[in-house]
């Protein structure tokens, strides 16, 4: 009997609890409308989250998760009458999307399993990096990319090897760091001349070297910060060459919906008291604060319509060095002569030039 | 940007603390309903016992039994509980944790809201089914108390069920939730005893339309009269009828119907939303961050993979993400954002100028006035031809 005594008591608390809950959350409906435009897209989804998996390192789950996505296809949402006209057109994307998954992730697909390989490489060299401040790894594989890498200008074989030169200076003194750059810094002879003769002149210095002008080349990798930074660097860069993003996509884009969220939940609230729409489908009618961080393009609004440019109505520098949208031009010329809004000069549309971001 | 505000970042987040409610007041529900059970029975016993001695004894037996077996099922009811509350207290720190934080550009932010993405993929994955791939995420990711595989899980067995034709337990759980779908006017009892019947009518033996018949006086009879008559009348009609409704009560199509009729029944019951809160979150973000460049024929010169300046790759250009944007409303602005100082190749590739030299003393030298293409790096124009651009 003391148990339902005890039972009794937990449930007041619980009670209050429950009661806080309720209230918390109390006139504030969910933002689940009724037009989910993802609901069709359940192969695409799919996609997403194998690819997320596979490059968060959760190699185990993604295949528990790729057999069973195979095994048990996802089937597209019950469909109303409404829909039917879309249907056709709707089947069609559906089966690209298909086509897509099975392409990608299907038991003999190539894709999974060489992106299964290249994460399963990256977090193999990114552990000795991170865990083990182990640098050979990375600068092997930077090596043998160090093509490509070097077309897309990046700096990432040089930073990597002067932190080992640096730690080998740091750990075995001056000689073994010499015997390195000697070995090493060779063939950064052209592109970064400068900067390693500064690493290896600083060692000249090494009785005073707090007071002399080389003081800065050679601090700075004992904090594992450096190795952090170095990793990040890795991440980007191996990405980079698979042409993925260096973060997650899912979780960008997660985290901004979510950020997005409740500037949306005030829009469609809005929109279903004033009973209004919004006439341009392919853009959101307000804007959205997101930080600094989640802007990745460039983005041209012209000054005349304050329309974003589009494939079909592209940005256009006239000779003056001002730019507008190409729609905005025409409107302005009616094909002859026209004075650019911005300054006094006067140009023909013909000599305007399309620009790209 | 705003000032930050916890509040707002937890519009997905209700179902986070409603549904160990839900289950925690169910469970109490299954406790009472146990001690009262008993209690009438014990009373009972009681005036049993106050019989000859050997029918005492017998009596008395029965009663400690009876006890043992209570205190058997409030045990399993406590270990219930005790989890229950275990969750609600993980999902309650979880969400105070927001509170210490400024802004959504704290790198505690960033923490959480990868907690976050990975609540709603297994919240995603249990709704798609997969049962197995959720409990593997929620393991290795440690969430397992932040999300509520155990109901999902059941829930899916029992939809499952009904897909292929098996009711039992379905009715066991609708037996387990009497109140409350009674408070929700839920007619998914109904719909299934109407199947049930309708599965014994579809023999034409004569003895299951006996049956049948007395299923439809016990369970049908009692409400729902409009459904009931054509329940009746449906004994008139032969499996494979052309006729309307009686077509429609034959097909098979009912048991999909009724699967996700009680799918709706359980997750309104539980306060969990129809669809998986993933698709909101990921269509609000992928339009936030789509522009029209991420599906543009022509290469970015802002944000693209051949370049390691600049910015990061743009997860709407991923490809990950790329397909699915496509059928979502880009991101409203109203002023340009471009690089400082921006100039233009003569191609028509704008870059800020910074970046564009900064790029060239990464490559080879090349010879005095000329500049790359950061693009395509084998492009090569004369420093001259690099003009000032102004956006305004």
């Amino acid at each position: 009997m003391d148990e339902i005594l005890k039972a009794h008591e937990r449930l007041e608390k619980k009670d209050n609890l429950a009661k806080s809950v309720e209230e918390k959350f109390k006139d504030k409906p969910l933002p689940f409308e009724s037009n989910d435009a993802l609901a069709s897209h359940p192969s695409l989804i799919n996609r997403a989250i194998a690819m997320h998996l596979l490059r968060e390192g959760h190699f185990d789950v993604a295949a528990t998760f790729i057999k069973e996505a195979n095994n048990n296809p996802p089937t597209s949402p019950e469909r109303t009458m409404k829909d039917a006209p879309d249907m056709a057109q709707d089947s069609q994307v559906q089966s690209n999307a298909r086509k897509a998954w099975e392409m990608d992730f299907s038991p003999s697909a190539d894709m999974s399993m060489a992106l299964h390989s290249q994460f399963q490489e990256m977090y193999s060299i990114l552990n000795e990096l991170r865990v083990h401040h182990n640098l050979d790894p990375a600068i092997e594989w930077a090596r043998q990319h160090s093509q490509v890498l070097d077309a897309r200008g990046s700096n990432l074989e040089y930073d990597l090897c002067r932190l080992q030169y640096l730690t080998l200076f740091r750990t075995h003194g001056p000689l073994a760091a010499v015997t390195y750059a000697r070995n090493t810094f060779g063939k950064f002879h052209r592109r970064y001349e400068g900067q390693t003769l500064r690493l290896s002149g600083a060692l000249a210095f090494i009785p005073n070297l707090g007071t002399s002008p080389y003081a800065a080349d050679l601090s700075g990798p004992a904090e594992t910060n450096t190795y952090s930074i170095a990793s990040a660097a890795f991440t980007a860069e191996f990405c980079a060459l698979l042409q993925l993003s260096s973060a997650s996509p899912l979780l960008t884009a997660v985290t901004a919906g979510c950020i997005a969220l409740p500037t949306l939940l005030k829009l469609s609230h809005i929109q279903q008291t004033r009973r209004t729409s919004w006439t341009t489908e392919s853009e959101l009618p307000v804007e959205i604060p997101l930080p600094t961080g989640y802007s990745f393009h460039s983005i041209f609004v012209c000054p005349v319509s304050k329309e974003q440019s589009t494939d079909s109505n592209p940005p256009m520098m006239l000779p003056c060095g001002h730019v507008v949208a190409r729609d905005s031009m025409n409107q302005l010329s009616r094909g002859t002569r026209f004075k650019c809004p911005y300054c006094p000069i006067e140009s023909h549309p013909k000599d305007a030039k399309k620009i790209y971001f | 940007m705003g000032t930050f505000n916890p509040d707002t970042q937890l519009i997905l987040d209700q179902p986070l603390l409603k549904v160990p409610n839900e289950l925690s007041r169910k469970n109490f529900k299954t406790t009472q309903r146990n001690v009262e059970h008993t209690r009438d029975n014990i009373l009972n016993g009681i005036k049993n016992a106050a019989a000859p001695f050997e029918d005492s004894v017998s009596a008395l037996d029965t009663m400690i039994a009876k006890m043992e077996g209570l205190k058997r099922k409030l045990s399993e009811c406590h270990a219930e509980e005790v989890a229950l509350q275990k969750a609600s207290r993980a999902r309650i720190e979880h969400i105070n944790s927001l509170h210490s934080m400024q802004a959504v550009t704290d790198v505690k932010y960033d923490e959480w809201s990868k907690v976050r993405l990975n609540r709603l993929l297994v919240d995603y994955l249990l709704r798609s089914g997969y049962g197995d791939s959720a409990q593997a995420l929620a393991k290795a990711e440690n969430i397992e108390d932040l999300v509520d595989i155990k109901a999902f899980m059941q829930c899916e067995k029992i939809r499952t069920n009904l897909e292929q034709a098996k009711p039992q337990e379905a009715l066991a759980w609708c037996q387990d939730n009497k109140q409350a779908l009674k408070k929700m006017n839920s007619d998914l009892e109904f719909e299934l005893r109407l199947q049930q019947y309708i599965e014994m009518i579809r023999t034409r033996q004569p003895s299951k339309l006996l049956d049948a018949a007395m299923h439809a006086r016990k369970y049908l009879a009692t409400s729902n009269s409009e459904s009931a008559t054509r329940a009746a009348a449906l004994l008139a009609f032969p499996p494979g009828t052309p006729i309307e409704p009686y077509r429609a009560l034959y097909s098979h199509e009912r048991w999909n119907h009724l699967s996700s009729l009680f799918l709706r029944t359980h997750h309104d019951l539980l306060s969990l939303p129809a669809r998986p809160a993933l698709h909101v979150a990921l269509s609000a973000g992928l339009s936030a961050l789509k522009t029209p460049s991420c599906h543009s024929s022509h290469l970015s010169s802002s944000s693209n993979a051949n370049t390691s300046s600049g910015t990061s790759v743009c997860p709407i250009c991923s490809t990950e993400l790329n397909e699915l944007a496509r059928s979502v409303p880009y991101a409203n602005h109203t002023k340009s954002i471009v690089e400082n100082d921006p100039v233009v190749l003569p191609n028509g590739r704008i870059y800020g100028r910074t970046r564009l030299m900064e790029f060239q003393s990464k490559m080879p030298a090349l010879p005095e006035g000329r500049v790359r293409d950061p693009s395509e790096p084998d492009v090569i124009f004369d420093i001259y031809q690099v003009k000032k651009v102004y956006i305004s």
